[in-house]
């Protein structure tokens, strides 16, 4: 069985580090702690959306209209994954619509975007100002299956798997990619 | 009685889930190597968790990744074998059957053409509604028929080329112009290791294929010299498992190079193949089970 969650890993010159229990909602205290090659695993609700929901968050946050989800957003962490029968998994990060949503919904409150593949250096920075990280997790949907502990939509029922959903979780594992304006890109 | 039809539906109802659920032994055996290879922590975690993650998929008959991808399928026919517009069809009814029964994710789009592209017609929660392109059909010697479903995932098409390049008579030239590529995308890509999968051929859709049979028929404990080449062109990227930086960017490649034409230039597909790649899987049938 691989460690889940990883136990120890090397960091910069061969430091060791114990990964992380990490209960939602996030504080910002918590967030400001984590570090690039921090490893962690998340234990309960956690908010997951791809291009269609996060580009619709963006503009109900633009435009003032998000209502009860602005609470949803605090401490938040926001797995890029779909939600449907086959699972769950990260889905390209860097997507104009998924990127584009990382800095606003920073601001907002989320403190972890939960996803894959490089995300810019202007991504990182506005992370940064805001108090967030970027994570990273293996596409590993059958390792997940019983991670999930419940589901629900919150939001956007009509873009199928693609709506705002909220997963109760134990112990989805992640690695920090992007913290403090540092990046492992 | 069971027909003909029925037969080739169901094997390949169960063609489209082993596809989505397995590992072949090349894949182990390359994560084997990889794992022991890897030098960075972190990576070696993400590639044993990948490992995992493939056993428990088998086990459990869960998909390997959530993105289940859109199948594509290619028919062998050998030419002592008949087939027919229904055949043809009892395979499309082969894949729907599979979608449902994994099932694979619900991510076909309703609508007409501008609905489809905007994606404001809603999406249909039937799997099935993830239809296949055309089928490749091509003929080959003897008295079998072979299906070969593959599956192929997003990530791996946002990054994918397919672009000519003028080849000024040196063929390793072509074959490092597609590293370059490969190495350029792989942090891009997140889901690494990566399989760049290569075809090159004439015509635009000539390379595509070409890279498709080269999903089809690539070993990964069977590399050429230029597999190797590419194959390290990518290691040297750095990237790593996830991204997280490492030794190993790249399990491995698969060319496949066809017919080529007089001419300064060929066309070069190259598709980056991501973690869970190349999720294949073929049967063949001999033309008297056919009857």
């Amino acid at each position: 069985m691989p460690r889940d969650p990883p136990r120890l890993f090397a960091k910069g010159a061969c430091e060791a580090v114990e990964s992380l229990s990490i209960r939602t909602p996030i504080s910002p205290e918590i967030a400001g702690n984590l570090t690039v090659g921090d490893a962690f695993a998340l234990h309960g609700k956690i908010l997951c959306a791809r291009d269609a929901a996060l580009s619709r968050l963006v503009r109900m946050l633009d435009t003032g209209t998000l209502g009860d989800l602005a609470e949803h957003l605090k401490g938040a962490v926001i797995f890029h994954t779909a939600v449907s029968d086959a699972g769950i998994g990260p889905t390209s990060s860097n997507k104009v619509e998924i990127e584009g949503s990382i800095g606003p919904l920073s601001a907002a409150g989320v403190r972890i975007h939960l996803g894959k593949g490089a995300i810019s250096a202007a991504t990182v920075a506005r992370m940064s100002s805001a108090g967030s990280v970027f994570a990273v997790t293996p596409p590993a949907t059958a390792l997940f299956m019983d991670k999930i502990v419940s589901r629900r939509i919150l939001a956007f029922p009509e873009e199928g798997m693609e709506a705002l959903f909220e997963l109760d979780v134990r112990g989805l594992p992640g690695i920090v990619a992007a913290a403090k304006g540092a990046s492992i890109y | 009685m069971t027909t003909r039809c029925e037969r080739v539906e169901g094997l390949v109802k169960e063609l489209l889930i082993t596809a989505s659920t397995t590992f072949r032994p090349d894949q182990y055996r390359a994560y084997e190597r990889a794992i022991a290879r890897e030098t960075n922590p972190p990576s070696r975690w993400a590639m044993e968790a990948m490992v995992e993650n493939a056993r428990i998929a088998a086990a459990k008959r869960y998909p390997l990744c959530d993105d289940t991808g859109i199948p594509h399928l290619i028919v062998e026919v050998g030419a002592e074998v008949a087939i027919s517009g229904e055949l043809l069809e009892a395979i499309r009814a082969g894949v729907a059957a599979g979608q449902r029964a994994l099932p694979t994710r619900p991510m076909g789009l309703m609508g007409n053409d501008e609905q489809r592209i905007a994606q404001s017609g809603g999406v249909s929660s039937d799997p099935a509604w993830v239809v296949p392109p055309a089928m490749l059909v091509k003929p080959i010697p003897g008295d079998e028929l072979r299906i070969t479903v593959l599956m192929l995932g997003g990530g791996p098409e946002l990054r994918s080329t397919t672009v000519k390049v003028f080849h000024e008579r040196n063929a390793e030239g072509v074959i490092r112009e597609a590293g370059r590529w490969a190495a350029e995308v792989a942090a891009k890509l997140g889901c690494t290791p990566t399989l760049p999968c290569i075809g090159i051929g004439r015509t635009h859709y000539e390379a595509t294929t070409m890279m498709l049979e080269a999903m089809q028929e690539g070993d990964l404990d069977c590399q050429s010299e230029w597999e190797r080449i590419v194959t390290e062109m990518v290691n040297a990227s750095g990237s790593g498992s996830l991204g997280l930086r490492g030794t190993v960017t790249a399990l491995g490649c698969f060319i496949r190079v066809g017919p080529q034409r007089a001419s300064g230039q060929r066309m070069v597909c190259m598709r980056p193949g991501c973690s869970v790649d190349v999720r294949r899987a073929t049967v063949t049938m001999r033309a008297r089970e056919l009857a």
